[in-house]
């Protein structure tokens, strides 16, 4: 059997930011505190945004400045920050009889809200990851501007996100997998679309800030009438 | 102006060197986290005295064992004597031993030497060496799938699995380094090494608890010269590991490319160097991480499975 040829520098180094992203993803099944889970998602994000810019160096877009720019400052800084405000104001209302809700252990903690084990979760996010990894792979796309694996990855993270929003049983990380699945389409974006018109990526970064508002407003929602941000307790809602 | 040495003579000097500077690198670890906490710490040499110590000492075995729990401990030893064979450990040129196996061999011959230590705990009767001996193939068998995955990057890169050929590929160029599928084999093979040398994240190394012990306790039973070999052997295998994962994926430098002695004699020096910066970011693991509950060590196991798979899934797809 034959050795697998390296890819070039650039071409190596742009995949291992994109593999950086889908493990920013796995990594998110694992934190116990939402405030370590919306730090994980700002990490991924200046990932994405490393990656345009390397991608506009190396490959002479200039726009692709300002869209990694863009979106540094919207999602590096203003989406985990309107999170993080938003958190603490649901950490200071009380229930309603002033107690501390059977919410858990504490209103950051969505520690084992997970509905199978760490492990398994992982292990069958590998599966779907794979799924994507192989399916998109086989399509056989070809960009300009990133190596093809990158599409691959991006995919992966889009269906990874997803697994965190099915498998995780609270509010704030099915929120975040929601942002996060925005990510692995950013990448894609940046794999197939480099050239896409600047004033188009900003209207999806800006769609982005309608989501945040949106789950602003479901977080609240949820948390005013069930006083937990687990989405387990819905189940009492059934006739 | 050095002389040529023979090659015979390298190749013993490969075993040599681990045997002899695997203690050592284990009291550098030792000495690092006690630095890193404020203490003073044991002296670098330490292991040695510990060593000797022990060798001196009579020894007993349990009523009952059989002479497996006598035989185990030499068995062992000759294992991790055989592994620096294998491998590149000085000499960037494969030696006539060293195509006796690939690195499935050698990984063959480490799991051997662990079985054995294992089987010797259990001959013993004693509860804790049995659950030390219990444990370790437990998650063991759950580590040795990212080994294979990491032994198939390993595959893919060279078209061969002979650790030689990965070292000469890595040296090659820049674009070797940098590209996913190593980097994520080489995160993966250190995870498993953490586990497999019980460190944190998985095991205390120095602790005196034994509910949350794996590899640490299974020579309980075992005392003077055949517990001395116990400890030798898991230094060595420590160094056998390092030296893999130094020599072999991350820093496959300064070893010697010719016979000269003065060559082979920097290549000993740049081991023990690279094994004790090693050992200094393995310290500074040890005490900035707490140790994981001992149901958590399959999670920990899965974000090495992950590392590996996603670098095979890399290679398969082209990019890696």
């Amino acid at each position: 059997m034959s050795a697998v040829a390296a890819p070039s520098v650039y071409a190596g180094g742009a995949s291992v930011i994109a593999v950086g992203v889908l493990l920013a993803e796995f990594g998110m099944f694992r934190q116990a505190l939402l405030r370590d889970q919306v730090r994980l998602y700002a990490a991924q994000s200046a990932l994405i945004s490393v990656l345009a810019v390397l991608v506009a160096a190396a490959r002479h877009l200039p726009e692709l400045y300002v869209l990694g720019a863009l979106s540094a400052g919207l999602k590096v800084v203003i989406v985990p920050v309107v999170l993080r405000r938003l958190l603490r104001g649901i950490g200071r209302s009380p229930g309603p009889d002033g107690q501390a809700t059977d919410a858990g252990p504490g209103w950051t903690e969505i520690a084992g809200s997970g509905s199978l084990s760490l492990a398994s979760t992982v292990l069958l996010a590998i599966a779907i990851a794979a799924f994507g990894f192989f399916a998109v792979g086989a399509m056989g796309i070809r960009s300009p501007v990133l190596p093809p694996i990158a599409l691959s990855i991006s995919v992966s993270v889009a269906l990874v996100a997803f697994v965190l929003m099915i498998m995780r049983r609270d509010v704030a990380s099915q929120a975040i997998g929601f942002l996060a699945m925005e990510n692995g389409i950013s990448l894609t974006a940046l794999v197939v679309a480099a050239g896409m018109p600047l004033i188009l990526e900003v209207a999806f970064l800006f769609d982005l800030l309608v989501a945040v508002v949106v789950f602003e407003l479901l977080i609240r929602v949820h948390h005013g009438r069930a006083d937990s941000l687990s989405t387990a307790d819905l189940t009492r809602l059934r006739g | 102006m050095s002389a040529a040495l023979p090659i015979p003579l390298i190749q013993f000097l490969q075993v040599a060197t681990v045997a002899v500077a695997a203690p050592g690198v284990s009291g550098v670890i030792a000495r690092v986290e006690a630095r890193m906490q404020g203490r003073t710490g044991p002296r670098i040499l330490q292991p040695y005295y510990d060593l000797a110590k022990l060798l001196r000492k009579e020894s007993l075995a349990p009523e009952g064992a059989s002479w497996v729990f006598l035989v185990a401990p030499v068995a062992a030893a000759a294992c991790y004597l055989t592994v620096p064979l294998l491998i590149p450990v000085l000499t960037s040129y494969g030696l006539p031993l060293g195509y006796m196996g690939d690195i499935l061999g050698g990984g063959f011959i480490l799991s051997l030497a662990s079985f054995l230590v294992a089987v010797a705990a259990l001959d013993t009767g004693s509860p804790y060496a049995q659950m030390g001996a219990s444990r370790a193939k437990t998650f063991g068998a759950i580590t040795e799938p990212v080994v294979l995955f990491v032994v198939f990057t390993v595959a893919l890169v060279t078209g061969t699995d002979l650790p030689y050929a990965l070292a000469a590929t890595v040296r090659s160029s820049a674009s070797q380094i940098v590209r996913p599928a190593h980097l994520l084999a080489a995160a993966a093979l250190f995870m498993v090494i953490l586990y497999e040398t019980g460190r944190i994240p998985v095991e205390t190394h120095t602790g005196t608890n034994e509910f949350g012990m794996i590899e640490e306790a299974r020579p309980f039973e075992h005392s003077g010269p055949y517990f001395a070999l116990l400890k030798w052997g898991s230094a060595m295998k420590q160094l056998i590991l390092y030296t893999i994962l130094l020599n072999v994926f991350v820093a496959p430098w300064g070893l010697a490319a010719s016979t000269q002695a003065g060559a082979v004699v920097l290549a000993i020096v740049a081991l023990v160097a690279k094994a004790a910066a090693l050992g200094v970011v393995v310290a500074v693991i040890d005490n900035s991480f707490a140790k994981l509950r001992l149901f958590k060590i399959t999670e920990f196991a899965a974000g090495a499975f992950l590392l590996a798979v996603l670098g095979v899934f890399t290679l398969y797809l082209g990019g890696g």
